[in-house]
């Protein structure tokens, strides 16, 4: 390990600078090292200590590594540990000065306590240099056959840092076979199990070099060896049994005998103190009887107590990583535990961690027969101390009206929740209530009476002022007030700062024109005034469409932004099944509480596009860069990440990247517009006093027709100079949630040609997305590209992955404002479909 | 891959790290610093204890004024690494004879990289029983049975140990008196609604014990849970004696405790380790005796004024008591004074809780004593919105009492050199988190 690098923080009081304090340390270890007077042991002890606590807050001491060494010679075991630890945390840095150690290391291996042969052999395997293997291969394979099983124990691991150290020396001496066979021959369970995590991490990676490799990869799940380590599961130890049982549930039994005898063998395991036994176990018996329904079924049935057990012991962070567990499986089979919805109560101290996980426990649970008591019980919270629960149990609150069990007393609780007259309530529940006249207009009755009592000024976050507007427009022709409230806010146009309420406004104020012009006229006038003056692009354009379709036609203008609606069925899922099904496979591990499978958090390529532009950089330089090149410099920019250097890397990526931004012709389609309509806006302005009689007359032709019409989406515009460096790409791609994920096919004349990734980054410039990496050879294309709105920061990241030969293309769309997502894909699509055609 | 770790840390809450150990190399040295400047030095501390930083993931806890953080670059088992930290804090609890701090921390350094070496290797846990480490991990150290000096005990033996079969016993342990503890630790947990009605009441319970035992017993325990029950009276074909018999939701038992005998004969037998231990824990749902019984009353009259009262019914025995009551009842922040009247035990406004907190030393059973309070409120013209009351909490002890009603029939002892053993048992319930809202 490289010495930790010294602290950047100004040195506190308690942690000294270090340097002269290192000084005088190095004489004294001096002046004691060769003493044999009595009690030296002791005052070498007391130095000892004080390099180990400045090696631990991160002074480097490795320039003492001759005096430590020196003073190493002694029979004080305690001492000894010390100067253990200290050797292995510098030698990796200092390997000319290892070497000085390796003498009195391998003397200690043959120690005859056996307790010094071990230490002095996972020091020893501890150092980490590579050029000083050579001495490790023998005391190793003495200590393998080590009488003592806490030196074969100790012995085992020293193998696997052997090979992570030199993979070649490893397995030139024949250590994988040695540990094979202690695996399946030594008493000790601890020397089995420490055998056994050995022979998973050698063989998995060297399985994609060697058959030979993976044969014994496979042999370890193989039916001699489960039945092996399962009957003597008892004599482990609880890690053991966790280990045990993870390789356990990867085993495929040949009937289903096989695997009753595994969960009657197993059963008692769940009742194991130890919440990872047990959890361990369950994923054992969920793999095991997936393929039989019923059974699969009764295993949860089984699991239920044990889990709700672990869940209500332990800290809290064990429970929240029980609960996550608990989570998954609820979201999979909600009916199961939907008569245990009390314990998803929330207790009124637990952290807000564990809240989220049961707030979402409990909408999935909630059926005809409870969610009475769960809407009764999420209702409490609504008034929790902790806003962002308290948001959360109103969205729960929400879901479940949406789910359409007993909408009516959930219609009357959201109600409530908006006379509870505190500004987070009422603007969730604005949202809320918006979604749900979306989804059964038939409540409107209730729900504007109510809404229309909310004073608008009582209402400040955008997105539940946008509901309300919505609403206003919506059902304007059943609240009295509707055309003054909506001209109340266009008068206050300028003091709106969120683009989404003013289109939403737009919108609205042109609604309730249509149902009621003459109140409505005035604040129209004003509105599409505002709008069209306004310095946002989308809400200009806006206001420029609406203003020309009234001028075009008004009837034609109604149809197309008032048109009768559908109600919604069934609102967007966000995760799909497949994902849902990774995660599923990887129970008991840190997927399951990220929810997301593991190659989303742990491969390079999917946590952030920049490893994977640093390989693109590398193959369009040359062939001459070699994998291994490649790799290094992954790991690096790996490192990086946690350094924080990103003004390097920047520079690193700078030059490709903008040479791609620059070089390409630039379609510049803000400008252009912007500069039309100035022009425009004078006159159009001057004309508004003219269109607005004319549309009213236009009305009583209006009244008789009706055709039902879909919704033109509002346009989505994109700043087609949109600029992001790599560090922001790669940040906020790891922040922001999934919004669109989905396949998509090719047309033949797009993947004729897709001959190389330049031509796509081309095409997809001249429609304002911007490519920041690409890659791959023919069939498979990926792509990462990003977007900005029109005069807005909000940005849009894709990750596109292209198959040429089955014409198919993997997209997921990242998105800072998810209202836009949709629109945004859908223009990133046609784009897309537009590849090929000149 | 199961790894639990690859590097560990202890912080202290400025965020200086105390310990450092590194396990595996693929993960930076510098994962302290990303720590502290994405989770410690943000609002995301506390916010959730699994958090992603680049590529590697972080598990942290708590314990007392000390950060114990994880760091993984793999697909971790959560659980085990979370499970591991509260096992390995036991072990140095045991260690420091009971604190676990900063100071306990600094004082010991030496002592815990000596443990973290041996309870880990390479990001596997090892072995963490206490009664084996402290075979060769002594406090003092001096005292090792490996220093220069050979000491009386057998050094091979020591290591024998450390790997043995019977992981958590030594043989050859010799006591003059043969005593065994029982102690039956009990909380309620209780979510009462403001009508009265219980939303939400369980229990759950652990077993203690303190065993002081020559050579190697074999133990046997009965209580009066349903299954058990049932299961004898079907062996020795009687009908099953009337009485309380109490149906446990789940049982999970201490690793000595032989399984496959519990899953076919219902018997709970074992080999103790020697000295204190958890043997079982279990969750009751069904048929919780409420210790105590709270029924409050709160007025709001008009803007600066509030009347609270509280009765609280104790439901257990006459003879029984409950001691270190404790009934917190909030009030809104803006409480200017208070003034009381109570039966029994004191009163005070706590300013710092926004509560009134009730204090009765010793509570006897089948009685009801009140407070009565009247509160005086600063009128602001900010806080009109109307004051969300959170719940009343509760917090007592009461002795010799189960909420379950679990009750222990026998311990048996059988040793091979057959002495007479001395069996104490205590019960005790606790309030777990009790709250009634109102």
């Amino acid at each position: 390990m490289a010495p930790p690098a010294q602290s950047q923080r100004s040195p506190s009081p308690s942690q000294p600078s270090g340097k002269s304090e290192v000084t005088d340390l190095k004489t004294q270890l001096r002046q004691l090292a060769g003493s044999r007077a009595p009690g030296v042991d002791d005052s070498k002890r007391e130095l000892f200590k004080k390099v180990i606590s400045y090696m631990t807050i991160g002074i480097d001491v490795s320039s003492l590594f001759g005096e430590m060494v020196m003073c190493s010679a002694t029979s004080d075991i305690v001492l000894k540990k010390m100067c253990y630890l200290y050797v292995g945390n510098y030698a990796k840095g200092n390997p000319e000065l290892a070497l000085l150690t390796i003498n009195f290391l391998q003397r200690d291996c043959k120690d005859e306590d056996p307790m010094i042969r071990g230490l002095a052999l996972r020091s020893l395997s501890s150092l980490r240099v590579e050029n000083l293997v050579e001495y490790l291969v023998g005391p190793l394979g003495s200590g393998l056959k080590d009488n003592n099983s806490y030196v074969r124990m100790v012995a085992v691991m020293g193998v696997l840092k052997l090979y992570h150290i030199s993979a070649a020396t490893c397995v030139d001496a024949d250590f994988p076979a040695t540990l094979k066979h202690l695996m399946l021959h030594d008493p000790d369970t601890q020397v089995v199990a420490n055998c056994l995590s050995a022979l998973q991490e050698i063989w998995s990676s060297e399985a994609s070099t060697s058959e030979e490799a993976s044969r014994e990869k496979e042999t370890l799940i193989s039916k001699p060896v489960i039945f092996y380590l399962l009957n003597r599961i008892k004599e482990f130890s609880e890690w053991a049994q966790c280990l045990l049982l993870e390789l356990v549930a990867k085993y495929v039994p040949a009937d289903s005998n096989e695997i009753f005898d595994i969960m009657n063998l197993l059963e008692d395991r769940l009742q194991h103190a130890n919440g990872a036994v047990v959890l361990a176990t369950i994923k054992v018996f969920l793999q095991l009887t997936l393929s039989m329904a019923d059974v699969h079924q009764e295993v949860y049935e089984r699991i239920k107590a044990p889990l709700l057990t672990l869940v209500s012991s332990g800290s809290p962070e064990q429970s929240y990583a029980v609960l996550s567990h608990l989570h998954l499986l609820v979201l999979r089979a909600p009916y199961i535990f939907s008569s245990d919805y009390k314990h998803f109560y929330c207790q009124y101290n637990e952290p807000s961690y564990v809240k989220k996980l049961k707030l979402e426990m409990l909408t999935a649970v909630a059926n005809e027969t409870n969610t009475y008591e769960i809407v009764t019980e999420l209702c409490e919270y609504a008034a929790n101390v902790d806003i962002p629960i308290a948001r959360e149990s109103i969205r729960a609150v929400g879901k479940i009206a949406l789910q359409q069990y007993d909408v009516n007393a959930i219609v009357d609780r959201l109600l409530q929740f908006l006379e509870m007259e505190k500004d987070y309530v009422t603007a969730e529940a604005l949202v809320l209530v918006k979604d749900l006249l979306r989804k059964y207009p038939q409540w409107s009755h209730d729900c504007i009476a109510v809404v229309g009592n909310i004073s608008s000024k009582n209402v400040q976050e955008p997105k539940a002022k946008a509901a309300l507007i919505w609403m206003l427009g919506e059902y304007s022709q059943d609240m009295n007030d509707a055309p003054y409230i909506l001209e109340g806010l266009t008068e206050n146009w300028d003091d709106e700062h969120s683009a989404e309420v003013r289109l939403h406004l737009l919108t609205a104020v042109m609604k309730c024109f249509f149902k009621r012009p003459p109140e409505t006229q005035k604040a129209l006038g004003a509105a599409l005034a505002a709008g069209l003056a306004d310095f946002h692009q989308d809400v200009h354009d806006r206001a420029l469409f609406y203003y020309r379709l009234l001028q075009y036609n008004v009837s034609i203008a109604e149809r197309v932004v008032n048109p009768p609606k559908q109600p919604v069925s069934v609102f967007a899922d966000t995760h799909s099944s497949e994902i849902k099904d990774r995660i599923f496979d990887e129970f008991n591990s840190l997927s399951v509480v990220y929810q997301k499978p593991s190659y989303m958090f742990t491969d390079k390529e999917h946590r952030g596009p920049f490893e994977f532009s640093d390989e693109l950089g590398n193959l369009s330089i040359g062939a001459e860069a070699t994998n291994d090149v490649v790799r290094a410099n992954r790991v690096e920019a790996n490192d990086q990440d946690l350094l924080l250097s990103t003004s390097e890397k920047e520079e690193s990526r700078g030059a490709s990247n903008n040479g791609s931004a620059y070089s390409a012709p630039l379609y510049d389609a803000s400008s252009v517009s912007a500069a039309a309509s100035q022009a425009q806006s004078d006159s159009l302005i001057s004309n508004l006093e003219v269109a607005g009689p004319q549309a009213s007359f236009a009305i009583d032709d209006l009244l008789g027709l009706g055709l039902p019409a879909a919704p033109a989406p509002p346009p989505l515009k994109l700043n087609s100079r949109a600029v992001l460096d790599p560090a922001t790409f790669q940040q906020k791609w790891r922040q922001l949630p999934i919004s669109v994920s989905q396949e998509h096919s090719l047309n033949p004349q797009g993947v004729a040609a897709l001959t190389a990734p330049q031509a796509l980054l081309r095409h997809m410039q001249s429609h304002s997305i911007q490519c920041i990496a690409s890659g791959g050879q023919s069939p498979n294309f990926k792509f990462f590209f990003f977007a900005q709105k029109a005069e807005e920061s909000s940005i849009y990241l894709v990750e596109c992955k292209i198959n040429t030969s089955s014409a198919k293309a993997q997209i997921t769309i990242k998105v800072d404002d998810q209202n836009t997502s949709q629109e945004f894909s859908t223009l990133f699509l046609s784009a897309l479909s537009k590849f090929g055609f000149p | 891959m199961p790894v639990a770790a690859s590097a560990i840390y202890f912080l202290n809450l400025r965020g200086d790290v105390l310990i450092n150990r590194l396990y595996r190399d693929d993960v930076g040295g510098n994962m302290v610093d990303a720590f502290r400047m994405h989770i410690m030095q943000t609002k995301e501390l506390g916010t959730c204890p699994v958090r992603q930083i680049g590529g590697c993931s972080f598990f942290y806890m708590r314990i007392s004024n000390v950060y114990i953080v994880i760091v993984v670059s793999s697909n971790a088992n959560v659980a085990c690494a979370f499970k591991f930290v509260v096992e390995a804090v036991a072990l140095f609890k045991s260690y420091f004879g009971g604190a676990f701090d900063e100071d306990a921390i600094r004082n010991n350094f030496v002592l815990i990289y000596e443990l973290l070496d041996e309870i880990m290797d390479f990001g596997y846990p090892q072995n963490l029983s206490p009664e084996i480490l402290k075979l060769y991990i002594t406090q003092e150290g001096v005292r090792s049975p490996f220093s220069s000096k050979p000491t009386d005990k057998p050094v091979p033996n020591a290591t024998l140990q450390v790997t043995g079969a019977v992981g958590w016993r030594r043989e050859g342990l010799v006591y003059k008196k043969n005593e065994v503890f029982l102690d039956i630790v009990e909380s309620v947990n209780l979510l009462m609604s403001s009508k009265g009605s219980v939303l939400r009441c369980d229990v759950t319970g652990k077993i203690l014990m303190k065993c002081f035992l020559s050579g190697m017993p074999d133990l046997k325990l009965g209580l009066n849970d349903k299954i058990g029950l049932e299961k004898e009276s079907q062996m020795k074909s009687r009908p099953a004696k009337s009485g309380k018999t109490i149906e446990l939701d789940d049982v999970t038992f201490h690793q000595c405790v032989n399984l496959t005998r519990f899953n076919s004969e219902k018997t709970v037998s074992f080999v103790p380790p020697d000295g204190e231990f958890e043997l079982m824990k279990y969750r009751i749902t069904e048929g919780v005796n409420l210790p105590f019984r709270v029924l409050p009353t709160i007025k709001e009259l008009g803007r600066t004024r509030m009347e609270v009262n509280v009765k609280v019914k104790s439901v257990f025995g006459v003879k029984m008591f409950a001691l270190g009551v404790v009934i917190k009842i909030p009030v809104p922040k803006q409480t200017a004074k208070a003034s009381f009247q109570v039966t029994s035990g004191r009163a005070k406004y706590n300013a710092a809780i926004d509560c009134l907190v009730w204090k009765i030393r010793k509570f006897p059973g089948q009685t009801e004593p009140t407070l009565s309070a009247e509160i005086e409120l600063i009128s602001t013209m900010a806080e009109k919105k109307s004051w969300t009351r959170p719940p009343i909490q509760m917090e007592f002890q009461v002795p010799m009492f189960t909420a379950s009603g679990l009750r222990v029939r026998f311990l048996k002892v059988w040793e091979k050199s057959g002495y007479n053993t001395v069996e104490w048992v205590r019960y005790i319930t606790k309030a777990g988190s009790y709250e009634i809202r109102c």
